[in-house]
């Protein structure tokens, strides 16, 4: 006898989870399917995880310039096993709240592996057998999983990716990073505080190329203070196994490491899932969705990394609430995807939103553009964090905030304000007549604003 | 000495940008406070502008014939020592560069959204101060109950009020920021936008449909040589308003409307009497039925009411607004506590408002307020009509035009001067029957309207 259920979620990551958990507020019954633990990539393997070793990342890297606020620490040594110990807490902790988030909303959670039977049924298939739900509408969220290079096979050993290096406590000496976006650059920023010789190879010009060029500038040069080795522009021709466990060679030559961290990015998890048996169709390898989630199939809805661009935890989180509440016939918002925050926790942090001033240019767009350095802020100085800007590209004819771009302490909290703003379509002069509290951090996010009408006055 | 911002002032509910007619002072004129700085065209009226801190007028921001938001600087009286760069470059909002830049052919339409600037100053000029005792009846639909004590007077506070004050029937215009500065700059009304955001806000994306879809009006074009089939001629302020306001009070207030023929012999004769006395002010039939209604309205609290959504608000007192037709519109002037004067009095004030009406001259809080309004278009040989209610009033009365009709009387049939009056009511407010003894009443005043002078 078939369980049923108003909703089916297969996948509890982000998206899922969210979905889930809305569509319960809403009066639904929802069930959901996960393979792993509730929380998916994001809480397990991904995000959470890496937040914990980069704060380890800042703590040593803290007690290493003790001396700089006149305390001076000897012996310092740091266990990188115990980072990935208290990375794993961490996990821990935030998977079994999602799991509590399931029951508080009476959410049924079904270990196994979901995959589409009809367009009304899913298959569970879990390690005390198989079983089947009915459902009204479907929700897909199975999420992602790295990528590699052609040829080139991930063993979680000497190739690893990021599923590997959250889990893996010990630390090579040496590394060669492919791939220098979010996920490369905070891998580089974590093993090299722990004293892993670290090179970064960039297929494009720069490293974070999604961007702005200015921010991408700074990194590479705060990056390559601290001894990370920093390639743009080089091409990975084959990884093989040899020298000192790997030889990774590119155009410009080859590099020996003990570890290869693959960061080339994403593809969605799409197989297994059933979706040629009820003709989902598939764009570009990622789920064609509608506005309100919906795939080609009606009643199926998919969210997050498998719906497509950008792969980001909280574009999955808010597409999993449109999902839910379409499915609840609430005739929800659609998602403006060219208001999404994008953020690499790295030291210095890096977020952004809108439109690269490269960008803006090319759209043929008469901007103006403000800068204000960190250096200025009494705030960061006094933290001693003073790496960094914030930058904004706004719109000369109308002020319209067109981009944002923050490099520095706190950058991924700071960008929210810019956010907000531009889902409310404020204006520079919005920004310039709001009283920021003195001193913090966002007053950089003023006087960058003001900055755009050369008002700025720190500077 | 204090650098004084001149600032468009906010002189209705309704008005969100003004236009100067002329400047009566110019630059370099030492100012007074209480000048009369200039002469402002808003939707309703031309008024003219006081100003309230003394100096030099130093800079004129917005010339003779350009229109400016309400809120926008639109010019700067300071003492000659006195450095007004500061001041000056904030006009220019969002680009400051254009406005320091004078040579620049800027369009005419001056600096949109400059205003909000303008917060941290006392206005410079402020509409001329109310002198009338009742500040409370000048509200069209006071948040406070009838009874309540004077508010502050709302045109007198308005210029410090930003430019993102546009009203609309009393309310704001839901928009956002970015939509405001592309429709000032692509010249589309936000009156005239259907706002499609959260709650009817007004984005981005509505004004650039707006203006893409030729929701703007159109330039007025050159005069063709051989005659143009058509031509499409530019909204007025108030006819934009106009026709902002009435399908708000079509569409959503459910109208409904009662007849009645009025013998106006008696009133007639009456009125030739009156007007034969030496030394007494010319009255006009209508005064007899703004008179009539303003008496029955007092019996009639019902009809003298305004539907308040959650509640249904009863006026004790008769401002009845008088319907005054306008080359370019109409303009309905409000005639304060009509119950308490005397059909002379009625006919100096009607008299008084309506040429103040037609040559734009009426003060902001005169347009503002009333209860009830009489719509008459006997002057044009009408015979009957029905009128739209102007929200939040409850009813209208439309008059017909005094006609020699036959009628049979004990004898035979002989001539009468008839009248039809037609009421439409807001049915949430009232029901058929309230409407039709209200209008029983008028018809009985006017049939024995010895009782109007008593």
């Amino acid at each position: 006898m078939a369980k049923s259920f108003d909703v089916v979620v297969i996948g509890s990551g982000p998206g899922g989870y969210v979905a889930a958990i809305r569509a319960a507020q809403l009066g639904l019954s929802v069930a959901a399917v996960e393979d792993d633990r509730p929380g998916g990539v994001c809480l397990n393997w991904g995000c959470i995880p890496t937040k914990a070793l980069l704060r380890n990342a800042e703590v040593v890297n803290l007690v290493q310039h003790a001396e700089r606020f006149g305390i001076k620490v000897d012996n310092v040594r740091p266990d990188y096993a115990e980072a990935i110990k208290r990375s794993r807490g961490v996990a821990d902790r935030m998977a079994k709240g999602v799991e509590f988030l399931f029951k508080k909303n009476k959410i049924t959670l079904f270990p196994g592996t979901g995959s589409l039977k009809s367009k009304t049924t899913v298959e569970v298939k879990g390690s005390a057998g198989t079983e089947t739900l009915e459902a009204k509408a479907i929700i897909l969220a199975t999420g992602s999983q790295p990528k590699s290079l052609p040829g080139v096979t991930i063993d979680e050993k000497t190739v690893i990716s990021s599923n590997g290096a959250v889990r893996n406590e010990a630390r090579p000496k040496s590394m060669v990073v492919i791939g220098a976006g979010a996920v490369g650059m905070e891998f580089a920023d974590i093993y090299a505080a722990y004293g892993t010789e670290v090179t970064v190879l960039e297929a494009l010009d720069r490293v974070l190329p999604v961007e702005d060029a200015d921010a991408s500038a700074l990194v590479a040069r705060l990056f390559g203070r601290r001894g990370i080795m920093i390639k743009t522009g080089v091409k990975v021709s084959a990884v093989k196994p040899g020298g000192a466990g790997v030889i990774v060679e590119t155009g410009e030559g080859r590099i020996e490491a003990e570890q290869v961290l693959m960061a080339v990015g994403r593809g969605a998890r799409t197989a297994g899932v059933g979706l040629e048996a009820v003709g989902v169709q598939l764009e570009r390898g990622f789920v064609k969705v509608s506005p309100m989630m919906e795939t080609s199939v009606k009643g199926i809805y998919a969210v997050g990394d498998m719906a497509g661009a950008p792969l980001l935890a909280h574009k999955a989180m808010a597409e999993g609430v449109v999902a839910a509440e379409a499915i609840a016939g609430r005739n929800p918002r659609p998602l403006d995807y060219t208001n999404v925050p994008s953020c690499t926790y790295c030291r210095p942090q890096v977020a952004s939103i809108g439109l690269t001033e490269a960008k803006a240019k090319e759209n043929g767009r008469e901007i103006m553009v403000g800068k204000f350095p960190f250096t200025a802020s009494g705030k960061a100085v006094a933290l001693g964090e003073t790496d960094g800007f914030v930058k904004v590209v706004a719109d000369k004819a109308t002020g319209e905030i067109v981009g944002v771009h923050i490099v520095g302490p706190e950058a991924t909290e700071i960008i929210h304000e810019f956010a907000v703003g531009r889902t409310l379509e404020a204006t520079v002069e919005e920004i310039m007549h709001t009283i920021h509290a003195h001193p913090t951090l966002s007053e950089a996010a003023l006087e960058a604003t003001l900055a755009t009408l050369g008002q700025a006055i720190h500077i | 000495m204090a650098v004084s911002k001149v600032v468009m002032p906010k002189l209705s509910e309704q008005m969100e940008t003004g236009k100067i007619i002329k400047w009566l002072k110019n630059e370099g004129d030492r100012i007074q406070s209480g000048d009369i700085l200039a002469e402002v065209e808003t939707d309703k009226a031309d008024v003219e502008m006081e100003a309230f801190g003394s100096g030099v007028l130093r800079k004129i921001l917005v010339p003779a014939g350009s229109t400016a938001p309400v809120g926008t600087l639109i010019g700067v009286i300071a003492e000659p020592a006195d450095d007004i760069a500061a001041v000056v470059s904030q006009a220019g909002g969002g680009a400051p560069e254009a406005a320091a830049a004078p040579a620049a052919p800027a369009p005419a339409a001056a600096p949109a959204g400059a205003g909000a600037t303008e917060m941290a100053s006392r206005p410079a000029a402020v509409p001329p101060q109310p002198r009338r005792e009742d500040p409370a009846a000048r509200t069209p639909a006071p948040a406070a109950a009838p009874t309540a004590p004077a508010r502050p007077v709302a045109p007198a506070l308005a210029p410090v009020q930003p430019v993102a004050a546009p009203s609309d029937g009393g309310g704001r215009i839901k928009a956002s920021p970015l939509a405001r500065k592309i429709a000032a700059q692509s010249g589309v009304d936000l009156r005239l936008v259907q706002g499609s955001g959260p709650g009817g806000r007004v984005v981005r994306r509505d004004v650039e449909a707006a203006s893409a879809g030729g929701a703007r009006p159109a330039v007025a074009m050159p005069a063709a040589a051989a005659g143009a089939e058509f031509e499409d001629r530019p909204l007025s302020q108030m006819r934009a308003l106009i026709a902002k306001r009435m399908p708000l009070s079509k569409a959503p207030v459910p109208h409904f409307y009662v007849s009645s023929e009025v013998a106006m012999d008696r009133a007639w004769t009456l009125r030739e009497q009156l007007n034969a006395l030496e030394g007494q002010p010319k009255i006009s039939v209508n005064d007899f039925v703004i008179r009539a209604c303003a008496v029955a309205l007092l019996d009639h609290p019902g009809v003298n009411a305004s539907f308040q959504g959650e509640s249904i608000r009863v006026f004790h007192r008769a401002h009845i607004g008088i319907a005054v037709a306008l080359e370019e519109g109409l303009i309905t002037p409000v005639l304060r506590d009509a119950h308490a004067k005397s059909l002379a009095q009625i006919a100096v004030e009607a008299r008084d408002l309506a040429e103040r009406a037609r040559a734009r001259k009426l003060r902001a809080q005169e347009m503002t307020g009333a209860t009830f309004s009489i719509s008459n278009l006997g002057m044009f040989d009408v015979t009957e009509f029905s009128a739209i209610i102007n929200p939040p009033e409850g009813a209208i009365l439309a008059v017909g035009a005094v006609r020699k009709v036959p009628v049979v009387g004990e004898d035979g049939v002989g001539v009468g001067r008839r009248m039809m009056l037609t009421i439409s009511c807001d049915h949430r407010a009232m029901d058929g029957a309230m409407g039709a003894r209200f209008l029983q009443d008028v018809k009985r005043l006017l049939e024995e309207p010895l009782r109007l002078l008593i």
